[in-house]
């Protein structure tokens, strides 16, 4: 009996709490979405980040990716060998990595590509093996594995290449024909970059090429020796990875380290894991800023559900409700939304991921890569949900345990009356018209709901702001790194240092324009505790295809002594403008001097260095050296210079400066109008829903005031203008908070993109700002609109009627 | 459980607007309790705090109120009448001063003990009737019989009050004198010791007031429901068996009527 009871009272309040919702179905709908918006992007962004991370850890091991990369001008296998003995390894593999260029027959640009040796007997569980994609790999028979090449999936796709087609190699002064005996991806390419200074992958202009190990060797020069070291650590092992790295680059030094490269560093690596990375920030500063809005709305919805109801709590609690029982009620009025926005969130959050999921294999490359159904995250986002929407009633809960029901039987008091700050200013106030009066008294007499609806528009403007900001940045980025920085059209690279023969070789291909040649070489960079390898940048003097700039935007000229150093690596090295280092070439004598910084260059892509190209030649002991040149093309005449390049035995690398950079362009514009149009939408969805929201209860509020206007003879749009009027107020206030907010929140993502692969500028053009403020005040006009309808279908007779 | 529920026991039912009682055996239980003393006040004091002002609303009050009275509470507004039926409705406590219902000190109830108190043994009707506006007639009625084991069936309170073909009705769609009986229906079907109602027939015409009057009696009459009725009307005090007068928070005057009117006869 008594449990049948207790059933029935829970359907009795439940038809009303069903009843008050359906009552608030637009105000509510607005909440609901800002709640499935902040509920879905936390389900979709960690479920996105778990299917990345599952398949980034079962890739790697399934594949055996390696932990660290030691590049070597040229060492013998019996130095692998010794280092293979090392305690704390598990395995090593010697390997030859080898620049070329790749001539497709029906593409007039050389293409650059990366030949690296591969063992015929398995490619798949080699360290980094190969995960077939098509074809059947390398045959074993020993005649025909000579010109047998498989290619990285990517460039096949891109340019329709199959097995059984061929491509023609320039390498090592040779140009040899291929045939296609596969297409595959492999863990080191997951994000398919050169490496550092690489933004974003160019299938179209870089490929890799697996050729047979004793191919390779053969043909590069390398019988038994190697070039690169890829390897292993033991899997518990007790050793220090660093520790053990400098050991390794100790062997392996009379051979010429030209780089060691811990899996920290690996470019492709990085990329993903600060994908990783961002979406795990997203996930948490998204569902944050969302539901905090939805809560604060929330918390008006229900504070005035309860002072309407003041004297249905105070029957209820005379009737002998206990004020638990009441409580129940109105809390699970929050329950219930929730649970509804939570389970609308996990809808969001299912199409968010399954977004992300389509989009990911055009960045990253995985054997496979399919949805998963994380449950557990569902069941997280919707208890964030309940959680947000709990605290959300909590306000007007605590009223209603407060209230006593001989007081909520009283007439509600009189709400707040007199004079507001503003009307001190009589000069000012008597300017203003009477609805702005109505508008900034309600606003000054509501404070919470004025606050929540400024700061409702404040995280909306940022959020539109920032993205704008992001998109500015990521232009400006590209447009620094390739038009300030280069102004060369081409650049070729070669496999050894040459004379100034090299230079007018190049100034004789057709087309060029203009030559400077530069020198490319790898030092040892110590101050005190930091060091670091990396590679420096000679150019000549006048150099006028690469100016390093200043963080004024001044052009540095490199001096006959000193280096410029990249803002980054000077933080790495902890230098700055005069500060004296030591500097150390990697090959030659290796004697060590001490140079100074000679000035600090911005850069947003790699580690930068820069120095004359003699005065880093007398470091190596050499004349005149050059590796690369740099040259500006009369477009005209590009394919002629491009079909001259694929002659030239010595090129080993060829960059095109408007090829990246189009190649960027292109995906940041891809990328960055999906996600732009999306936070868009969903600001927009605070924006817009805040206002509506607080505009329906404010009307609901003051319907008897509505009605006595109506009866005055003012029309509905009289009346939306004064509820118009708050919300421009709003709007403007909102404007101004969103400054500071939006400047920190593109401050703290410049910060948290602040890596040593990528730095984000922060551009703020007038254009964010014009564009934000347009875009939100279209949110405020649709938010009007609503409000309009809503004055025209007011039954204002009943509004009359209504009793204090 | 410091308040012990001693309820009355009885069945109603309904011939057309006529109330029958059908339990004669009930009703001999209820007769031999009359006389007894359900209420007794002594020394009741309530003062409000409105900012700075202290506002005494009722100043040593002494009340006794026996089983089956129907007693009037007469005054003019702010005369401190609410106050008292809150003090006896267990919704408030005095300042200072004794309340007691029968054996229990409702002054010195905690907040939960109140409530049971008034769950138990108290039905209110108000002014405005104070119905769920989205709860139908029938569930505004069950919304109350839920909180004790012993409750009547909604439709028989409904019927009660004549109101059973308006069970699926919301408050909205019935006149001012429906919403007051649905309110009755309400404070009848968890069969109160004690009825309360403030002021029931203020917003009612005189007409209809007279029908929500004439029920109350009649409830008072048959069932010997122990009924008080705050009004500033005192054509209502007619009806009573007894009316104390209520001015500035002080009872200043007591009146026993030996012969009550029938609430069908009222005027004003």
């Amino acid at each position: 009996m008594s449990n049948g009871r207790k059933a029935c009272r829970v359907s009795v309040l439940h038809n009303k709490l069903r009843r008050d919702l359906m009552s608030s179905t637009g105000v509510l709908i607005t909440i609901l979405a800002i709640i499935a918006i902040g509920t879905g992007s936390y389900i979709g962004l960690m479920s996105a980040q778990r299917i990345l991370e599952n398949s980034q850890s079962s890739y790697y091991s399934r594949y055996r990716f390696a932990d660290f990369w030691v590049d070597v001008k040229k060492a013998p296998l019996t130095a692998a060998d010794r280092v293979a003995t090392l305690p704390g390894l598990a395995e090593v593999d010697a390997r030859v990595v080898f620049e070329v260029i790749v001539d497709l027959p029906n593409i007039a640009r050389p293409i650059s590509g990366r030949l690296i040796s591969t063992p015929i007997d398995r490619i798949a569980d080699n360290l980094n093996g190969l995960h077939l994609v098509q074809g059947s790999g390398f045959s074993d028979s020993k005649k025909s594995t000579r010109s047998e090449v498989i290619l990285n999936d990517a460039f096949a796709r891109e340019h329709d290449l199959l097995p059984g087609d061929r491509l023609e190699l320039i390498l090592n002064r040779k140009r040899e024909q291929f045939i296609i005996v596969g297409t595959a991806i492999s863990p080191e390419y997951v994000y398919m970059v050169r490496g550092e200074g690489d933004l974003v992958p160019d299938p179209k202009h870089f490929c890799v090429l697996y050729v047979p190990e004793r191919y390779a060797r053969e043909v590069l020069d390398y019988k038994d020796a190697f070039n690169q070291l890829a390897g292993r650590f033991a899997p518990n092992s007790a050793q220090d990875p660093e520790l053990m790295l400098d050991r390794i680059e100790a062997m392996l030094d009379p051979f010429g380290v030209l780089a060691t490269t811990p899996r920290e560093r690996h470019a492709s690596h990085r990329f993903l894991s600060d994908e990783i990375r961002g979406l795990g920030i997203s996930a948490v500063v998204m569902p944050t800023l969302f539901l905090f809005v939805a809560a604060l709305a929330l918390n008006i919805v229900l504070s005035r559900l309860v002072q309407r109801q003041r004297s249905i709590i105070g029957t209820l609690k005379a009737l002998g409700y206990s004020d638990r029982l009441v409580l129940e009620h109105y809390l699970l009025f929050g329950v219930m939304i929730g649970l509804l926005g939570g389970l609308a969130g996990a809808g969001v959050g299912m199409l968010i991921t399954w977004g992300l999921v389509a989009m990911y294999p055009s960045f990253f490359e995985f054997p496979s890569f399919d949805y998963q159904f994380c449950p557990d995250l569902l069941l997280i986002g919707v208890l964030m949900s309940l959680g947000f929407a709990i605290a959300g009633t909590a306000k007007g809960v605590w009223t209603v345990l407060k209230l006593q029901p001989a007081e909520a039987m009283r007439p509600t008091p009189p709400s707040k009356g007199g004079s507001i700050f503003l009307e001190k200013l009589t000069f000012l106030w008597r300017r203003l018209g009477f609805r702005t009066h109505i508008a900034l008294r309600s606003l000054a007499r509501n404070p919470f709901r004025t606050a929540t609806g400024i700061i409702s528009q404040a995280i909306a403007m940022s959020l539109i702001f920032s993205t704008f900001v992001m998109f500015d940045s990521m232009w400006y980025l590209v447009e620094y790194q390739f038009d300030t920085i280069v102004h060369s059209d081409a650049d070729i690279g070669m496999r050894d240092e040459r004379g100034m023969n090299a230079l007018y070789e190049a100034q004789t291909l057709p087309g060029v324009d203009e030559a400077e040649p530069a020198l490319g070489m790898v030092f040892d960079m110590r101050n005190g505790r930091c060091a670091r390898r990396q590679s420096v940048l000679g150019l000549s003097d006048p150099h006028r295809l690469t100016t390093p700039t200043t963080a004024e935007g001044e052009a540095i000229h490199v001096p006959k002594e000193g280096l410029v150093l990249s803002s980054k690596l000077a933080e790495i090295l902890d230098l700055n403008v005069g500060d004296i280092f030591d500097l150390t070439p990697i090959r030659g004598r290796r004697d060590k001097v001490q140079t100074f910084v000679a000035s600090i260059a911005t850069s947003y892509l790699g580690l930068e260095a820069y120095a004359s190209r003699k005065y880093l030649s007398k470091l190596v002991g050499e004349a005149s050296a050059v590796n690369t040149v740099q040259m500006t093309i009369d477009p005209t005449k590009r394919d002629a210079f491009y079909a001259a390049i694929k002659k030239l035995p010595n090129a080993q690398g060829l960059n095109v400066r408007t090829d990246t950079k189009h190649n960027i362009e292109k995906t940041v514009v891809e990328t960055t109008t999906a996600s732009l149009g999306m936070l868009i939408f969903f600001a927009g969805v605070i924006a817009f829903g805040s206002m509506v929201n607080a505009s329906l209860i404010e009307l609901g509020d003051r319907i008897r005031d509505v009605a006595t206007f109506r009866v005055l003879g003012y029309k509905p749009r009289h009346i939306a203008a004064i509820f118009f009027r708050q919300n421009m107020i709003i709007f403007l206030l909102g404007a101004m908070l969103a400054a500071p907010m939006g400047y920190g929140l593109v401050t703290a993502s410049s910060v948290a993109y602040d890596t040593e692969l990528f730095r984000m500028p922060v551009v703020i053009s007038t254009e964010s700002i014009t564009q934000t403020i347009v875009i939100c005040v279209v949110f405020v006009l649709f938010a009007q609109f609503v409000v309009w309808r809503q004055t025209q279908k007011l039954d204002w007779l009943e509004g009359i009627k209504i009793k204090e | 459980m410091l308040i012990s529920s001693q309820r009355f026991d009885r069945t109603y039912a309904t011939v057309g607007s006529m109330m029958i009682d059908q339990s004669e055996q009930i009703e001999a239980r209820g007769a031999s309790r009359a006389d007894e003393l359900l209420l007794r006040m002594r020394n009741a004091n309530r003062t409000f705090r409105m900012g700075e002002v202290e506002v005494k609303a009722l100043m040593q009050c002494d009340l006794d109120i026996k089983e089956g009275e129907f007693l009037v509470i007469l005054g003019p507004s702010g005369s401190g009448k609410s106050t008292l039926l809150n003090l006896i409705g267990g919704m408030d406590r005095p300042t200072q001063g004794e309340v007691w219902f029968r054996d229990n000190e409702l002054s010195k109830c905690t907040d939960d003990q109140l409530t049971e108190f008034r769950r138990a043994s108290v039905g209110f009707v108000f002014q405005f009737y104070n119905l769920v506006p989205t709860l139908t007639a029938y569930e505004n009625v069950q919304a109350a019989g839920e909180l004790v084991d012993d409750a009547l069936d909604p439709m028989e309170c409904l019927q009660l009050v004549d109101l059973q073909e308006r069970a699926g009705h919301f408050p909205a769609q019935l006149s001012g004198g429906e919403q007051q009986r649905v309110a009755i229906a309400r404070a009848l079907i968890k069969k109160p010791d004690l009825l309360l109602a403030d002021e029931p027939t203020g917003a009612l015409d005189l007409e209809t007031a007279r029908r929500v009057l004439s029920l109350m009696q009649h409830l008072n009459r048959e069932r010997h429901l122990t009924t008080i009725l705050i009004t500033h009307n005192p054509a209502i005090a007619d009806i009573a068996g007894r009316t104390i007068r209520l001015v500035s928070g002080k009872v200043t005057e007591r009146l026993v009527n030996t012969n009550p009117i029938p609430a069908s006869d009222v005027e004003w």
